[in-house]
């Protein structure tokens, strides 16, 4: 395994509020990463805080090898792209696309003029005129055109539309198998771009819920529904992620079954639902899972089932 | 895409059903994972997967550098795979379904009798 | 765990390319700092110029009338603006072009130090081609209507060129290095570290001078600058300049890009 990324007990407070909280993880080389959680669970300050853009209030981080911070030979080899970004006021998009190849060493400008003419991105506006999906396209165009070997994507799409989301999701996974890079693309919109994640990272308050390859994640969980008694009954002392009852209803999102207990099940007269890996996320960080998380190993799947 | 199991395992059966269907003839080359990968929009790992788990069934073989080949006898192979669990995967979930309405073996016979032979597709 | 590796990667780029890219930053947009101060420095020039050609043709024309009118006209501020706007630049340049730098993987140190020498630079330019204009004006008789913008008293009408050329300079320099400490203070304290320092500096004024009418030390402060003459208050002045640079160094080494 290459970790270009490896965090231990990463930590970041402002004032008295843990917007970081103990986090660990590492990311290998050449996967395409989701970040995934709420909004205000953490997910840009933990971007900012491995790009070197904020102080760490404690805890360890390497990008390849070493701190990102003030770390110029690191930071050539990341490019961050901020749903937040900041352009100087003067800025036009041109001014952008043309300080971009300075700094980005794998910059491809071919590349680039293709995506500005496929996402329509008027070149001779000023940054704070454009609407929001032109901006996230900015932001997208660089993002991929600079080819860094870390590429962090903070909601990338906002203000996007159906057409400009699918262009993003195409070029980037051709891209991407051009030219394999690690990609971390931070969202809470999940659908759309789940099957584009090799693995998986949920944050949720601070602290990573989740740090799972997102195949086995994605049949990790399953929805049990049937008669309150049937389903208690079933379920027993398994770990419960999400529970939803109306009358003598009962569902239940429960991990991991095995062939041979779905069958239990299914004889037992229960139905048993697939679970999204958007609905499996909502599920573990909506307002219930206080109870979750106590109990919540932070890896559910093993390690060694990677190859 | 069916989110009740892996997406690799569906990228596979996509293929299996290819071959069944000759849209992917033996001794003919399949398509790269990345392409795959592409036309799927999903992650190219994932189609790799999918891809490996056909080559570990020996329906597809790796020929070097050139790419992915379909087996001969694949097709014959998968079919009659298919019809081993065709009676778990569709009679008996059909059988529990017509019990709970109380449609009756014989009654169920006719219903399939009836309705317009068309061929179903797995 | 089975055994972690890291990839390695190539070398920074080198230093000065990396500074490089930061001034290129800074002068992305041209119009920013060359358009818009050439425009209204043009607006201004004209209304002066109307003003000084109804002085002209309004005031009696004997010698004795000509010289106090040139004399008055020397005291002109007409170009005070340019040198805050310089100030307003360098504050924007703190605030949103770090932001941005920091976004395109440039390090704090080499933002302030791309920073630095654009400033300096642009203060050169600036200082270059006041004097040109003051020299102009000369030429040309004050623009044909005996005006006066750049010959200012301000600068010292009597110095040799280059000691006006240095003035100019240093008082570019002084603004464009105050404008980068508040906007410094401003990224990482945001609006109350701008007013807490405002209000030191302003008791810190208020005490001194309290402390030096208390202490009828006035004539003593008279004296120091006119000892120091122009050349030495400017030279001064780039004491402060230096010192508001440290300032945004040492802020902006810790300052994050939020919102």
């Amino acid at each position: 395994m290459t970790a270009i990324v490896d965090v231990q007990d990463v930590t970041k407070h402002f004032g008295s509020v843990a917007a970081v909280d103990g986090v660990s993880f590492r990311l290998e080389e050449g996967k395409i990463y989701g970040l995934l959680g709420r909004n205000g669970a953490g997910k840009t300050t933990l971007m900012s805080l491995l790009t070197g853009q904020e102080f760490a209030t404690a805890g360890d981080i390497r990008i390849f090898g070493e701190s990102p911070v003030e770390n110029a030979r690191v930071a050539e080899q990341i490019c961050f792209i901020k749903e937040s970004q900041k352009y100087p006021d003067d800025f036009k998009v041109k001014h952008v696309l043309r300080m971009a190849p300075r700094f980005f060493p794998n910059w491809d400008q071919s590349f680039a003029d293709q995506l500005v003419a496929e996402f329509r991105v008027p070149l001779d506006r000023k940054m704070k005129k454009l609407s929001r999906g032109q901006f996230s396209a900015v932001g997208v165009i660089v993002g991929l055109a600079s080819r860094a070997p870390l590429t962090f994507f903070d909601e990338p799409y906002l203000g996007l539309d159906a057409v400009a989301r699918q262009l993003f999701y195409d070029r980037l996974l051709a891209d991407y198998a051009e030219h394999p890079r690690t990609v971390v693309l931070s969202t809470h919109l999940i659908d759309e771009v789940s099957a584009l994640l090799e693995h998986v990272l949920v944050i949720d308050e601070g602290r990573l819920l989740v740090d799972s390859p997102a195949d086995e994640l994605m049949g990790s969980a399953t929805t049990v529904v049937g008669g309150r008694d049937a389903v208690e009954s079933f379920v027993g002392g398994r770990e419960v992620i999400h529970r939803d009852g109306i009358g003598g209803l009962l569902s239940l999102t429960v991990a991991g079954l095995t062939a041979a207990e779905r069958a239990t099940a299914k004889a037992a007269g229960l139905e048993l639902g697939p679970v999204s890996l958007q609905q499996l996320i909502v599920r573990l960080t909506a307002g219930s899972t206080t109870d979750f998380t106590e109990n919540a190993p932070t890896t559910p799947i093993p390690e060694e089932a990677r190859a | 895409m069916d989110e009740s199991r892996p997406i690799f395992q569906q990228i596979a059966e996509q293929i299996e059903n290819d071959i069944i269907a000759g849209a992917l003839p033996e001794e003919t080359q399949v398509p790269s994972t990345n392409e795959f990968a592409a036309f799927l929009r999903i992650n190219p790992a994932t189609a790799g997967k999918g891809v490996g788990l056909l080559v570990d069934a020996g329906v597809l073989y790796k020929k070097r550098g050139i790419g992915m080949f379909v087996a001969s006898g694949a097709r014959a192979r998968l079919i009659a795979e298919r019809r081993d669990r065709f009676r778990e995967q569709y009679i008996a979930p059909l059988l529990a379904e017509a019990h709970k309405l109380g449609i009756d073996a014989d009654q169920l016979a006719r219903l399939i009798h009836d309705t317009t032979p068309e061929e179903s597709h797995p | 765990m089975s055994a972690v590796s890291t990839p390695t990667i190539p070398g920074p780029r080198p230093l000065a390319r990396r500074i490089g890219n930061v001034v290129r930053l800074h002068l992305a947009n041209p119009f920013t700092i060359i358009g818009t101060p050439v425009i209204v420095l043009g607006l201004i020039f004209a209304v002066n110029w109307m003003i000084w050609w109804i002085v002209r043709t309004a005031a009696p024309s004997d010698p004795q009338s000509v010289a106090d009118v040139a004399d008055g006209l020397q005291y002109s501020g007409a170009t005070l603006w340019i040198f805050v706007y310089m100030m307003v630049v360098a504050i924007m340049a703190m605030n949103l072009t770090f932001s941005f730098a920091l976004g395109f993987g440039s390090t704090r140190r080499d933002f302030l130090l791309g920073s630095g020498l654009t400033f300096v630079g642009l203060a050169a330019i600036y200082a270059v081609a006041y004097i040109l204009l003051a020299a102009l004006e000369t030429w040309t008789g004050g623009w044909g209507v005996g005006g006066t913008m750049f010959n200012s008293f301000y600068f010292g009408v009597d110095s040799p060129w280059w000691l006006r050329l240095f003035h100019v300079f240093a008082l570019f320099l002084f603004f464009l290095a105050a404008g980068s400490a508040f906007g410094s203070m401003y990224v990482r304290w945001k609006a109350r570290g701008l007013i807490v320092f405002f209000s030191v500096v302003s008791i810190l004024i208020m005490g001194a001078v309290a402390l030096v009418t208390v202490s009828d030390s006035w004539p003593a402060v008279g004296e120091f600058f006119e000892v120091a003459g122009f050349t030495g208050s400017y030279a001064l002045s780039l004491v402060l300049s230096a010192i508001a640079g440290a300032a945004a160094y040492l802020i902006l080494r810790r300052a994050t890009p939020r919102n």
